[in-house]
């Protein structure tokens, strides 16, 4: 037995190009299926089990999905904006918890998610490192943030600017890092989070300045009349929140009509929460309320359906690569039937001959084996990461 | 057959003091359990005086009422340190008295869901202040710093109507003490009324005559009891400047009062002045922070006792 493996074994080292050929047909039609199998088991566990832990989300009417992906998992597609008011509205109703959150801006490619305190209960996120975010510009770091930015409690954060070519836009805010969350092991790790006021801030609808109204400088004062004073653009603009120019920080106009991408509404039990979708179905109302389950579930059916495509193309390409790899083997024989003769001739029983022809082939697929596995190992360790990369971000 | 007997009894004492420990786990257990959830001690967190005032009349011994503003500064501008945020962030409810009273939770973060605007109720009620300059800088167009005045609570009609809302977030929290909470409420309330109607039967007797308030915080009060006041901004603990004092006279040229109100008791130097000028002092105190001794009802029966003075 042995003797025949190391017959095979140096046949299949001499042979190098074909056992390679074999090898890598073998190992990648088995890799294939159980490495999409994998990918797709994790991205349903990751989708859904976000999705089945919000309860309820309110946004524009629109696509459900960009509303969803945006809220859950910090997707760049922007949703269409709603009010302030409706968080407020939702309060009003006392059928729900509502959490606003605001998914706009990015800092260092990663998402700046204003929201309220309420998150972090909701989602049951501690803080690692550091403290909870109090004031205006805190900031806190998802762990996955800090360990690829090597950003620590102290260290600031910079957002940024919507636009490179927006020179006339909103000055970055340089936020100070108060706080890095606890491995959450779900997008929240790869997001840093502010209070929703600091988001409005970034937009430069908060903004710090100086007091016009007691200006020395005249080149700031553009016109001064009794009831108004007119800044020219040198009036400087705070770009960073510090404990001396906080209490200059201030917000025009309603609150209750500043922007946010979403409202999560947790319902204080079933029937408020049915209660609660029911208020959303008029016509004429401009949100929607979706359940993030069910519309994560559609985007599951349409890519188990894509899967079902996939599975046959792959079966159709796996048996023409097996008929291949038997009629390679089938030549191979005919090509070796001098050599087999030969073998014969030396003594060699037919049985011996078979064993050495099956040595071969266990070779070839033992090392397929080998690498198949070794790659799915790798596709399992790092199929989180993959989700994320492939379907998430 | 002895040594079996007593193997029984030992077996049967063995399971006796299983049972127990079992009971008294589970015993402790459930008194833990339930003290945690819904019937441990409400921790309150307030941004006045007033507020804590009548959470803790409400709630009585179901609470934990904390106001923790240093005693010499005015709650309303007041910013808290980063440890006192932390401390708001973990009650179980934040009281606000809304109006735009104390700036500093718009510079900070505390959870939504924990937070009660006692006036929210009667927002439309509130009184914007006028006069404030606007101002234009970028984009954003023309725009004024104008506030809405937010001593709500010295209207006592609208102070019962911030305890109803007090006693309303209670009785959700602790719907098991929503009877105790509405019966202390409606004590409170009587309290209230009472003096708004002791109020109204002072100042009924000469309601037109012109008042000076030295600060701009009466404004809710004067438009519950129909007040003729005029504002000037003078600090009872300043004695006011030469400009301060022309702004006085100018007020006094169409507005002829014969009493100010003060805030808190003022220094001696400008009430003699003020009396040269035929003018005589009374102290209202709003009662913002905790009083050094008395309460709150006290200390309004004490300033409706100087009210008296200006209405013989």
């Amino acid at each position: 037995m042995i003797d025949s493996l190391y017959i095979a074994w140096k046949y299949i080292s001499f042979n190098k190009i074909k056992t390679l050929t074999l090898v890598a047909c073998i190992t990648l039609i088995s890799f294939l299926p159980i490495a999409l199998q994998l990918l797709l088991a994790e991205s349903e566990r990751q989708l859904m089990s976000r999705a089945v832990s919000t309860p309820l989300v309110i946004g524009a009417k629109g696509s459900s999905l960009d509303l969803v992906m945006n809220t859950l998992y910090f997707g760049q597609e922007v949703p269409e904006l709603i009010s302030m008011a409706s968080a407020k509205s939702v309060e009003n109703m006392d059928l729900a918890i509502p959490i606003p959150l605001y998914t706009r801006f990015r800092a260092r490619g990663n998402p700046i998610v204003g929201t309220t305190l309420d998150y972090f209960e909701f989602r049951r996120l501690k803080i690692a490192e550091g403290r909870q975010i109090a004031m205006l510009g805190d900031c806190v770091l998802g762990a996955k943030v800090s360990e690829k930015l090597g950003l620590k409690t102290g260290d600031s954060l910079v957002s940024s600017p919507e636009s490179l070519f927006d020179l006339a836009g909103i000055y970055p805010l340089k936020m100070k890092i108060v706080g890095v969350l606890e491995t959450s092991h779900t997008t929240d790790d790869l997001a840093v989070f502010v209070d929703l006021k600091t988001a409005w801030v970034i937009q430069g609808l908060g903004h710090g300045h100086q007091d016009v109204t007691r200006l020395k400088d005249p080149t700031l004062v553009y016109k001064r009349t009794e009831s108004n004073v007119a800044a020219t653009a040198k009036l400087y603009h705070y770009t960073e929140i510090s404990e001396d120019n906080l209490a200059s920080f201030h917000f025009h106009g309603d609150i209750g009509q500043y922007p946010i991408t979403a409202v999560i509404a947790v319902p204080y039990d079933e029937k408020s929460g049915t209660i609660l979708r029911g208020r959303y179905l008029a016509k004429e109302e401009t949100r929607q309320i979706v359940k993030p389950g069910d519309v994560i579930d559609g985007l599951l059916q349409n890519i188990f359906r894509i899967k079902n495509v996939l599975d046959a193309v792959i079966s159709i390409v796996a048996l023409a690569t097996i008929l291949a790899i038997i009629l390679v083997f089938a030549l191979s024989l005919r090509l070796r039937q001098q050599e087999i003769k030969t073998i014969f001739k030396l003594g060699c029983s037919r049985m011996t001959i078979a064993w050495l022809l099956a040595a071969e082939i266990f070779i070839i697929v033992l090392i397929s084996g080998l690498l198949c596995g070794a790659m799915i190992f790798t596709v399992d360790q790092y199929a989180n990461d993959i989700v994320r990369m492939l379907f998430i971000r | 057959m002895s040594f079996k007997r007593f193997s029984m009894r030992n077996n049967r004492q063995f399971y006796f003091y299983i049972l127990c420990a079992i009971c008294a786990f589970v015993s402790i257990a459930a008194s833990s359990w339930a003290t945690d959830s819904s019937t441990g001690k409400l921790s309150v967190y307030v941004v006045n005086y007033p507020l804590k005032y009548f959470a803790e009349r409400i709630g009585g011994e179901h609470v934990k009422v904390v106001f923790p503003a240093p005693a010499n500064v005015d709650p309303a501008y007041w910013l808290p340190e980063i440890k006192t945020i932390s401390a708001y962030q973990q009650a179980d409810l934040i009281l606000l008295n809304g109006a735009g009273y104390a700036k500093w939770i718009y510079q900070v973060s505390l959870p939504q869901s924990k937070l009660v605007n006692t006036s929210v109720k009667f927002e439309e009620q509130y009184i914007r202040v006028k006069g404030a300059v606007s101002h234009s800088h970028g984009p954003g167009g023309q725009h004024a710093h104008e506030g809405v005045a937010f001593t709500t609570w010295i209207d006592f009609n609208l102070a019962a109507g911030q305890a109803k809302a007090i006693a309303v977030a209670f009785g959700r929290r602790r719907p098991q003490l929503k009877n105790t909470f509405e019966k202390n409420f409606a004590d409170l309330k009587k309290d209230l009324l009472a003096l708004d109607q002791s109020i109204k039967a002072i100042v009924s007797k000469n309601q037109n005559q012109p008042l000076i308030a030295s600060h701009p915080v009466y404004d809710y009060f004067a438009r519950r009891y129909g007040l003729n006041i005029n504002s000037v901004h003078w600090e009872p603990d300043e004695i006011p400047s030469r400009e301060q004092w022309m702004e006085l006279q100018n007020i006094l040229k169409h507005h002829p009062a014969q009493w100010m109100i003060w805030e808190g008791t003022p220094l001696k130097e400008p009430v003699e002045r003020l009396k040269s000028l035929g003018i005589n002092s009374l102290v209202y105190d709003p009662c913002g922070n905790m009083p050094q001794e008395n309460d709150f009802l006290n200390v309004m029966h004490q300033n409706i006792e100087n009210l008296q003075q200006a209405f013989p």
